[in-house]
């Protein structure tokens, strides 16, 4: 089917298009969107780390703020006196000053507290003994402060004590005369990662102490709970690293995967971590991908729609060549489609086929016109085979029909032959008793009649005989040239015609001259005559019509017509046969020799007869 | 009493000759007969008819060759050849070129062959 295979050139230019082009401009493009992602993402870690990290440093500096405070705080003379009062009034104004500053204690040169203020505290609070704890030891110790002893104020929220050692500047070197330490909420912490990081974001962010202990979470609900923790599995990852800072993608035993940053405070050792789920942090990456790719896409389906706009426009005029060849073969040289012819080797194509439909044009011409001269010659050949078919058919008939008639005449001439011989033995033999009883006197008259029908019956088989041998005989044509109504007339003057038959002759004036061999044709009309005498017998007898014409240059007619019962239709074409006779007596030869001396003439002999009126035979015969 | 013309008959078929025989001898004639060629020319060496009668196709010879034989030995000898069939006018020419006088062909009008032969006899007397 043609129709299937329409625009499969368009098709190749088309795929070999975007093999060449549209291929390696989408891996590329790919490589690119890959490459892109990936430092999207190297992006997006290096700024949760940077969250991490300015967060490590807010934590920093939220405790170094109250631990400046309090070194502040210490260095006072009013307080460096170790003057109760002053202190008391010195700690109750921190308090007002920093919400969350919890709790402040003062403790004494041996670690013991000698005052203590707090928020919740009642108006006797217990004093208790820090001398062995690291919130004195340390602080006196060669460090000068201790940040530590984290726990859960109240059982809820996590604090952190700080404690700076109050230093007696007269002395050389400085020696602590006591400490000052303060219980410090760590809940700002959380409210800020809670402003930082919204519950409504997926990004969470903790502070934890090595230990694990939760010191700040973005989610208010993680914080208060009594043991909140880092989740243990997350606590060793971010534990185990060697940088103090980093991240990376995390995967969960559930599945799924987070982008983790952390970052160690500077002083205090708290790992800062921030985590949000891959999705959400490579979200503006992977959309990034999505819309690239849809570009892309667009790209593609454009590049695909123009390359076959393209295509079918180059292949176009090969299709309207394949459309035109199409025609051609099926013989259909006219109204062919007009065939564009563009400046390039389709056009070069489309000249070479113009001139090759021309030229098939024209031979296809010439060969219809050959076939049709065959076709004719063909059936001119056909109806002369037909017609010489025909002629050698009857040719062959007639000579089958010549040789069963030459048998027979063989036959019957040689019968007639051997006949002859005991017909001369009777007819001597009667002929010397006649002349024998004719010396004696008085023969017996009954004797005298049968001699009588014995010579007679003689005569009629030596006329049979010579019947048969006359038509079977092989003679050679004598011919000779006569006036027709001179040798008709002669003819019928030696004929022994009967008184009860009467003769009418029409003879054509014209007397024809006939090339024919007399004798035979004698004895052919005394036949016909003979016949028409013998169906009028006496006494009514009749006429025998003989007529002669001329009905054609080149030709005469010879009627023989008589009036007597006529033959009847079934008989009328057997006459002419040998040895067909309706009479008692005869050969059934009369007829027959006529038909083949008018035939050896090159004549016709037609006979027309009706019952009751009569028979008249027609001699056709050439003039010379 | 003159002596009766001498006529030889040759014919291969016994009723025939003797029944020609007869009835010529009625008329006047010595009839000899001979059934075969060889039989008829020696029977004519030794007879020497005026007339000879010979049917044209005889068992061991054709009537012509005989003609010719009987012709080679008497220019005055009359013969006559019979015939059963019809002859063309080839075979007439070349008996009579043989030297044949005539030709009867089977049956025979006996009256008229008589007045024949009787006219050829009278001929030859004539010519001497």
């Amino acid at each position: 089917m043609p129709t299937k295979r329409r625009g499969k050139l368009a098709y190749k230019i088309l795929f070999g298009f975007l093999v060449t082009s549209l291929a390696p401009m989408g891996l590329v493009g790919w490589h690119l969107i890959n490459i892109s992602q990936a430092s999207l993402r190297k992006e997006t870690l290096a700024m949760q780390e940077s969250l991490a990290i300015g967060f490590a440093d807010t934590v920093q500096k939220y405790v170094t703020t109250f631990k400046n405070v309090l070194t502040e705080t210490a260095s006072l003379e009013d307080f460096v006196s170790m003057n109760p009062i002053k202190q008391q009034q010195s700690l109750n104004r921190i308090l007002q000053i920093h919400l969350a500053v919890l709790e402040l204690s003062v403790l004494n040169d041996k670690g013991v507290e000698i005052l203590r203020v707090g928020r919740f505290l009642g108006p006797t609070p217990e004093m208790r003994d820090f001398s062995k704890e690291d919130v004195y030891q340390t602080a006196v110790g060669p460090k000068g402060q201790y940040i530590g002893r984290l726990e859960r104020f109240q059982g809820l929220y996590p604090t952190v004590t700080v404690s700076v050692p109050i230093l007696d500047p007269r002395a050389q070197p400085a020696r602590p005369v006591g400490v000052l330490a303060a219980r410090i909420s760590l809940n700002p912490l959380s409210t800020m990662l809670a402003m930082e990081f919204p519950a409504t974001g997926k990004s969470q962010a903790a502070v934890v102490a090595p230990d694990g202990f939760m010191i700040a979470h973005s989610d208010p609900k993680e914080i208060y709970k009594p043991d909140a923790r880092m989740p243990d599995d997350v606590l060793k990852v971010v534990t185990t690293q060697s940088n103090d800072r980093g991240g990376g993608e995390l995967p969960l035993p559930d599945g799924r995967k987070l982008l983790a940053a952390f970052a160690e405070t500077r002083d205090l050792g708290w790992i800062v971590y921030v985590q949000q789920p891959v999705e959400v942090a490579y979200q503006s990456s992977d959309e990034m991908k999505s819309q690239i790719l849809k570009v892309l896409v667009w790209v593609v389906l454009a590049t695909v729609l123009l390359s076959l706009i393209v295509a079918g426009h180059i292949t176009a005029p090969i299709r309207m060549l394949r459309d035109a060849a199409d025609r051609l073969g099926k013989g259909q040289f006219e109204d062919l489609p007009e065939i564009v012819t563009t400046n390039d080797e389709i056009g070069d194509l489309a000249q070479t086929f113009l001139g090759m439909s021309e030229s098939l044009k024209e031979k296809t011409g010439e060969l219809i016109h050959a076939k049709q001269e065959l076709e004719k010659f063909t059936k001119f050949l056909e109806k002369r085979v037909d017609a010489r078919t025909r002629e050698l058919k009857a040719a062959q008939d007639e000579l089958i029909k010549k040789e069963r008639l030459a048998a027979i005449g063989q036959m019957a001439a040689v019968v007639g032959h051997e006949i002859r011989n005991p017909l001369a033995v009777i007819n001597n033999s009667i002929y010397f008793i006649k002349t024998k009883l004719s010396t004696g006197a008085e023969p017996d008259p009954k004797i005298a009649k049968h001699i009588k029908i014995i010579e007679s019956e003689i005569q009629q088989a030596n006329g049979i005989i010579n019947e048969i041998l006359t038509y079977s005989r092989q003679r050679e044509l004598q011919p000779e040239i006569v006036k027709l109504n001179h040798w008709l007339e002669e003819l019928l003057s030696v004929y022994p015609f009967p008184p009860h038959i009467e003769l009418v002759k029409l003879f054509d004036p014209a007397d024809p001259t006939l090339s024919i061999d007399a004798t035979e044709m004698q004895q052919s009309i005394r036949n016909l005559i003979g016949n028409g005498i013998e169906v009028m017998p006496p006494p009514k007898g009749g006429k025998i019509t003989i007529r002669t014409r001329i009905p054609e240059p080149g030709w005469v007619q010879i009627d023989i017509g008589d009036a007597g019962a006529g033959i009847p239709a079934d008989v009328l074409d057997k006459i002419f046969a040998p040895f067909f006779t309706t009479k008692a007596r005869g050969t059934g030869l009369g007829l027959a020799v006529v038909r083949k001396v008018i035939d050896r003439h090159k004549g016709r002999i037609d006979v027309e007869s009706q019952v009751g009126v009569g028979t008249t035979f027609k001699l056709f015969l050439p003039t010379v | 009493m003159t002596k009766l013309p001498k006529l030889l008959i040759i014919d291969d078929d016994a009723h025939l000759r003797e029944s020609l025989a007869e009835v010529l001898e009625l008329d006047g004639f010595e009839c000899h007969q001979a059934g075969a060629a060889k039989e008829g020319i020696n029977a004519a060496q030794k007879l020497e008819p005026e007339i000879v009668i010979m049917d044209i196709q005889l068992p061991d010879s054709s009537g012509f060759q005989i003609c010719q034989e009987l012709r080679k030995r008497s220019k005055t000898v009359i013969l006559i050849m019979m015939t059963g069939r019809f002859l063309s006018s080839e075979e007439k020419k070349q008996g009579f070129e043989l030297g044949a006088d005539e030709y009867i062909t089977k049956p025979f009008d006996l009256a008229e062959l008589s007045a024949r032969i009787k006219q050829l006899l009278s001929r030859n007397a004539s010519r001497g």
